[in-house]
């Protein structure tokens, strides 16, 4: 009978011991709400990322096509040079006119993207009276409500953080490419060198100094338009354009809400 | 030479059609060969399961022949299943960490519960009380490593009773009832992390988990049959004929269910003609024509399904030998053609833009991670341990206990 | 369970929480099946060295703000800007500045012509890159896709052979020089 008292005990003690362990994380979670300001050397010093809601528009009327944002993007934030890997690239649509007498509202829709854009755009084949019109549209991370892209990523590598941007972990992907699978916008690559996932954060080390994505730094026309929700400031650009224009977004069919809007889009973007 | 060719060939072919996405643009598929081959790996395992658990749930008597070979194969195949996936990530020495943060929003999280759940909580299980018996006696005669090795599985439990017997008996067939959910989860949730895609409409598509798991049952059955013929004929034993009759039946009927669903689904995107239908059509008549309509629909389905369908009507006026061949052919012909459907799901869903404009081909080299030779080494491991776990566990001079339902008659 | 003696000391097991003494007293005389005692052994053994393994293994800021590792955010914020911004070449061009915003170049920020400037901004020492012509043709070269408000020249028609800046000033390109 004692046998039997110990070796419950034994028991008692290993189930007190799992509750203990299960329940660790939300203790330590409880700790971490009381510190959630930036605090160590490199970064921005008491930047506070519950204070802010950034996003970012294209008003695609005002997109000329230089392609000066790739680049400064690709400078930035030292993405891989080849003609593949972009946080950030611009699109050309062509829509050609009608054959004359057939009953269509528009010709064939001819889209390209030369190295992202990034060389700005050579003049196209197609001659000029025969395009019925014809523009750019910039593309990245569509900064969607429902990220398709956190919601596969095992490990919690990528994440909406709570200042509006989408992250990417780089010291904690694995590498799987299940977001890029996910992303239904193209935003994803695999950097090469450091096999993770990579892609648009906004330039979050800017963002957080103060200072505009380097995208939005060099547009010369102020065609992508960069702002903070939760700016109290009443003339804050990104607030100003939401109720100057109507905007759209992409896909929205597929349910992931992507907080990125364009003013003027065409329906074949897509 | 021939790959020369066929390199050739295909670097002719420009890349792109149409306008894709730059970040879709690279060389190289982001999941290549290797992807092909998990979900085939996995659905060897979950359909060499349930062909173990026709024995053991469905008390299918003429298949007692290969419960074990089953059973030891789905083991096989599933140490390896998770290897494929290892070696596609980028980095693969943060793998544990799926096990550690699993963020439960993310089919690829549970592959590692439902992996441990299946190996260890299913075929583990089943397999040691099936074995204890045998364990126990083998441990007493053989000596040196495998007495070792016979003695560590007995986890130190001597008792064979008849009582103890009876517990575990009672206990197996819990575990193979437990078992084929556990198998259907297993890969159905494989067909989940394509299906849930919903950017991808290729994959993106609510019958997919059913479509992997009967594709699976097919797969798996004939592997068995491939396992069974090739270890007679390496024993030099007679083949049980009934055995292999009833799984061809098995295999035929298998074959008709996942043969009508995957129609079905073909049946219905082409009906509904969804937003990019049009450049999915494309694909798969340009750049899946190989493996789609040759690999897939003729060789995986169509003549095994005629084969298969001879041998259900005419079973009895075909001459033994032939009827062998017949089953073997079908056996082999479905196990390359559902390498190709797993090959047609997996590249097929990057062969397209997911700006729907365009279409990409990708070309599959020899060398590297993602490259045929690789895959090949992949694919034949299993077969590697499988040998080593019929060496182990099923060696002709060991005896095996008399009781149901593994009588190893003819091997 | 089983007539002969248990060889691995699996008698005498009770489920954890049956209190009552009566019924420990009853229970008592039931033995657990040695396979499945060694199987529950086995068990908490796995799923004890899980759970050490996870709380060993999972990074100390995961969760802090959601389920991702909170560091990671001071991590990518704490990159080094490339691009200095507008405001840095305020601090010593605001005349330039000051001119550029009448015109209509006023939304052209000053490193999209002249590069990178973090370097020149920390030391003044270092020139900027100097700019070329085919800076200007960048954007202002005809091109159907660009829109109609937007000035466009076709080079090879408007005035060949000239430098941009002999009839235009960038900082002030409604002005003639």
């Amino acid at each position: 009978m004692k046998f039997e008292f110990s070796r419950r005990r034994m028991l008692g003690a290993v189930s007190g011991a799992l509750a203990g362990l299960l329940s660790a994380p939300a203790a330590r979670a409880a700790k971490a709400t009381v510190q959630k300001v930036f605090a160590s050397s490199g970064a921005p010093n008491g930047y506070d990322p519950y204070k802010h809601k950034w996003l970012m528009c294209f008003d695609v009327d005002k997109c000329i096509g230089c392609g000066l944002c790739v680049d400064a993007c690709k400078t930035e934030n030292h993405v891989p040079q080849a003609s593949h890997y972009f946080r950030t690239w611009i699109e050309r649509y062509i829509i050609k006119k009608p054959k004359p007498g057939s009953d269509r509202t528009r010709g064939e829709v001819l889209v390209d993207s030369p190295n992202g854009g990034r060389d700005g755009f050579p003049p196209t084949v197609v001659p000029r009276e025969e395009i019925l019109k014809s523009f750019f549209v910039p593309k990245l991370c569509n900064l969607c409500e429902a990220s398709p892209c956190t919601q596969v990523c095992p490990v919690g590598a990528t994440f909406d953080t709570p200042d509006g941007a989408v992250l990417v972990d780089p010291n904690y992907c694995i590498g799987c490419g299940f977001c890029i699978q996910a992303c239904p916008y193209g935003c994803r690559f695999l950097n090469p060198e450091t096999k993770t996932a990579e892609k648009c954060n906004l330039c979050y080390h800017r963002i957080t100094r103060g200072l505009k994505p380097a995208c939005v730094e060099i547009c010369p026309t102020e065609a992508r338009i960069f702002g903070d929700l939760k700016n109290p400031v009443v003339d804050d650009p990104i607030q100003a354009f939401i109720q100057k224009n109507k905007v759209f977004s992409l896909k929205p069919h597929l349910g992931t809400e992507p907080r990125v809007m364009y003013a003027n889009l065409d329906k074949e973007v897509r | 030479m021939s790959l020369e060719i066929t390199n050739a060939i295909v670097e002719a072919i420009p890349r792109f059609e149409g306008y894709v996405y730059p970040n879709e643009s690279g060389t190289h598929p982001l999941w290549g060969f290797l992807i092909v081959l998990y979900p085939y790996i996995t659905g060897l395992v979950a359909g060499a399961f349930i062909m173990a658990s026709l024995v053991r749930v469905f008390r299918v008597k003429p298949l007692e022949p290969v419960y074990r070979l089953s059973l030891l194969t789905a083991l096989a195949f599933l140490l390896c299943a998770t290897l494929p996936l290892l070696f596609h990530l980028g980095h693969p020495e943060r793998s544990f960490q799926i096990m550690i943060t699993p963020h439960l929003t993310s089919p690829m999280a549970i592959f590692g519960f439902v992996y441990a759940w299946y190996l260890m909580a299913v075929l583990f299980l089943e397999l040691w009380f099936d074995y204890r018996e045998d364990f126990v006696e083998w441990s007493k005669t053989e000596s040196g490593f495998r007495g070792i090795l016979y003695r560590a599985f007995t986890l130190g439990v001597t008792d064979v009773s008849d009582k103890a017997l009876a517990l575990d008996h009672k206990l197996s067939w819990i575990i193979s009832i437990v078992g084929i959910p556990s198998a259907f989860l297993l890969h159905g949730y494989v067909g989940f992390i394509f299906g849930s895609i919903k950017a991808n409409p290729w994959w993106g598509n609510a019958i997919m988990p059913i479509i992997f798991i009967l594709s699976a049952m097919v797969s798996g059955i004939a592997l068995c049959v491939f396992n069974y013929m090739v270890l007679t004929w390496v024993r030099r034993r007679t083949l049980d004929l009934r055995c292999l009759d009833v799984m061809g039946m098995f295999l035929f009927y298998a074959l008709v269910i996942d043969a009508t669903v995957e129609a079905l689904d073909w049946i219905h995107r082409a009906y509904s003609a969804e937003e990019g239908f049009h450049v999915m059509e494309y694909m798969a008549k340009e750049r899946l024509f190989y493996t789609l309509s040759i690999g897939q629909v003729l060789v995986g389905t169509l003549i095994p399904l005629l084969l298969l369908g001879i041998l259900q009507v005419l079973r009895k006026r075909i001459p033994d030998a032939v009827r062998k061949r017949m089953y073997f052919g079908s056996a082999v012909f479905i196990l390359i053609g559902v390498l190709a459907m797993r090959w047609n799901v997996v590249m097929g869903g990057q062969f397209f833009s997911k700006s729907l404009r365009g279409v990409m081909s990708y070309k599959l080299e020899f060398a590297g991670v993602e490259g045929w030779f690789m895959g090949l080494i992949l694919l034949s491991l299993p077969f590697i341990i499988l040998t080593v776990l019929i060496k182990l566990f099923l060696a002709e001079r060991l005896p095996t206990s008399g009781h149901v339902p593994h009588r190893m008659e003819g091997i | 369970m089983g007539n002969k003696l248990n060889p691995v000391g699996g008698g005498g097991w009770l489920p954890a929480g049956l209190a009552s003494n009566q019924e420990a007293d009853h229970m008592s005389r039931f033995k657990m099946p040695p396979q499945i005692f060694r199987l529950v052994l086995l068990t908490i053994g796995i799923v004890v060295s899980y759970l050490i393994a996870r709380q060993l293994l999972t990074p100390a800021s995961f969760r802090d703000f959601g389920f991702y590792r909170g560091a990671a955010l001071e991590e990518v914020a704490s990159r080094t800007p490339v691009y200095a911004g507008k405001k840095a070449c305020d601090e010593c061009h605001s005349e330039v500045l000051l001119k550029l915003a009448k015109g209509d170049h006023k939304t052209v920020s000053c490193e999209t012509c002249h590069g990178v400037s973090q370097e020149h901004a920390g030391n003044p020492d270092i020139t900027p890159v100097k700019l070329t012509g085919s800076h200007c043709i960048r954007c202002h070269e005809a091109n159907p896709s660009r829109p109609a408000w937007f000035h466009q020249i076709t080079v090879k028609n408007h005035y060949t052979g000239q430098k941009c800046t002999e009839c235009h000033v960038p900082h002030q390109p409604n002005e003639v020089p």
